[in-house]
């Protein structure tokens, strides 16, 4: 045995004797862990850039409806539509949550307000059926609920679980790409989440993915 | 003392629980624990689980802790000491119900929590609480429209040890936070009191006269901060409360407090006690535990349909 491995074994002895004693390594300056510990905000940040970098790509493939298939679903019912393409809380009288794919026209937007949003025209009526929330203030709480594999019962509590909602909404936000100037007039694609509920509620979502189609 | 009151309690719990047999109901004796009846809300919820435990073949008694760990931990004493087949509980303390709960749990007593939750998973059954982030969005949505987005404004917290109390507040700053115009000039606790919260509203009023607007923690300190601004002849002040409370309901159609938040008290009661009557006889809820169902913001346009905590369709 090493004199320092006999060193370390004595003081390991000697600290299960001391309650309250414990063998803390040093921590790597360079790692995270040499970081002050994080408080709620920051752990759910890094949650939220992990969900969008390693979870969201598979996720929107497997559950993303697109908005003409929706609109006709919703024709039979919010209950018939959801149970087809929606994502639902197993709670009484929780919402439905649908991952939307729609393509349209802006016909309106407000990039002043710190709530940016534009509308988009996703049937080709002319009208604005489709609210894109731009941020960087995101309302709601979509995303987070549009996500089946975020279970409540896995965080502390409702304080913990709503900064998730927070953040992801902060991820949205920073993750879009848009043009500079005007929009109204452009086309785009935009994924993401929304929560309906009821069936002649306004469509507004939190985009997870944004791109402008060519003209 | 306080030994003897509890043992006196034991004694009592026991001596029930020796005679209960002789017209205990089939199902059992369900255990319904809330704060205070003096706050409306929470007296809905125990004639909401009452009813439905009544219906649903069970014996049922009806305790309150008034916000007190040590009382509660006492009726869970009793509860245990008279062989409750389930405890349905608005705790009092999300840290300290966490061994009143374990020491049911170890009894073989499963518990059903509505309305607040504690910081522990796995140990109650269910835990049933409302959206309170959800509502407060709403509610602080409603109170940024009724300043016009501006202006001074205070609000009043609830009780800190009570998680709803932070996370209503924090619905609450997502919203205003964004309207730069809108000034909190004071944020003080009020402990959910009706009668606090006039004595916090004077002082207020005095530090700052020139307040607009008062969003409120829950419906019993929106209560007490009125009957302030009133007697101070402020009834231009926009309050706006939580909870959804019939004496709310009547302040709002009688063109006082401006709105308030609907927490389906009546219904999540009666939804703990099915879940409490389905696990008892398969072993399961079929849900997770921790349940959050949605609130609905009251004003003027729908105040009509409000009784006792549910709205009428």
């Amino acid at each position: 045995m090493t004199p320092a491995r006999t060193a370390l074994v004595a003081g390991a002895l000697a600290c299960a004797l001391l309650p309250g004693c414990k063998i803390v390594p040093n921590p790597d300056p360079e790692s995270d862990a040499a970081a002050a510990p994080m408080d709620d905000d920051q752990r759910m940040a890094l949650q939220a850039a992990q969900i969008f970098d390693e979870r969201l790509p598979a996720y929107v493939q497997d559950h993303v409806v697109d908005a003409a298939t929706l609109r006709a679903a919703l024709a039979d019912g919010l209950d018939t539509a959801g149970t087809a393409h929606g994502i639902r809380p197993g709670s009484e009288g929780s919402p439905w949550n649908f991952v939307l794919r729609a393509e349209g026209q802006v016909v309106e937007a407000d990039r002043e307000s710190r709530a940016a949003s534009m509308v988009l025209d996703s049937n080709g009526d002319g009208q604005g059926d489709l609210t894109v929330q731009l941020g960087p203030v995101i309302r709601g709480t979509a995303l987070r609920d549009a996500l089946d594999f975020l279970i409540f019962t896995d965080f502390r509590d409702q304080i913990e679980f709503a900064k998730l909602a927070r953040a992801l909404n902060d991820q949205a936000h920073q993750r879009l790409a848009l043009p500079e100037g005007n929009l109204v007039g452009r086309s785009f694609t935009v994924e993401g989440a929304m929560t309906l509920p009821s069936v002649d509620e306004p469509w507004v979502v939190v985009p997870i993915a944004l791109s402008e189609v060519a003209p | 003392m306080k030994l003897n009151r509890r043992l006196m309690i034991s004694a009592f719990g026991l001596s029930l629980a020796i005679a209960m047999p002789g017209f205990a109901s089939a199902e059992g004796l369900i255990a319904i624990i809330t704060p205070s009846h003096d706050n409306p809300f929470f007296k809905a919820e125990a004639v909401g689980a009452e009813a439905r435990a009544k219906e649903l073949g069970y014996e049922t008694v009806v305790m309150v802790h008034d916000d007190d760990p040590n009382k509660q931990s006492e009726l869970f004493g009793t509860a245990i000491a008279r062989g409750a087949a389930a405890i349905i509980l608005d705790n009092a303390g999300a840290d300290a119900t966490v061994a009143a709960v374990q020491r049911a749990k170890d009894a073989g007593i499963p518990s059903f929590l509505i309305d607040r939750e504690i910081k522990e998973s796995g140990i109650a059954v269910s835990q049933i609480v409302s959206n309170n982030y959800q509502g407060a969005q709403l509610g602080a949505e409603e109170f940024v429209k009724l300043m016009g987005e501006e202006g001074q404004y205070a609000e009043l917290l609830g009780r800190e040890a009570d998680t709803n109390a932070g996370i209503r507040s924090s619905g609450y700053h997502d919203i205003i936070d964004q309207y730069p115009d809108m000034e909190m000039v004071a944020q003080q606790t009020a402990n959910w009191s009706q009668t606090e919260a006039y004595t916090v509203m004077e002082t207020m009023l005095q530090a700052h006269p020139d307040i607009k607007g008062v969003i409120s923690g829950n419906d019993t300190m929106a209560m007490g901060a009125w009957a302030a601004l009133e007697a101070a002849g402020r009834t231009d002040v926009m309050v706006v409360g939580f909870d959804g409370s019939n004496d709310v309901r009547d302040s709002i159609k009688a063109g006082g407090i401006k709105a308030t938040v609907l927490q389906p008290a009546y219904r999540q009661a009666q939804l703990a006690v099915e879940q409490a009557d389905q696990y008892l006889k398969t072993g399961s809820t079929g849900v997770e535990e921790k349940q959050l169902m949605d609130c609905v913001l009251i004003n003027g346009d729908n105040a009509e349909q409000l009784e006792t905590f549910a709205l009428s369709e």
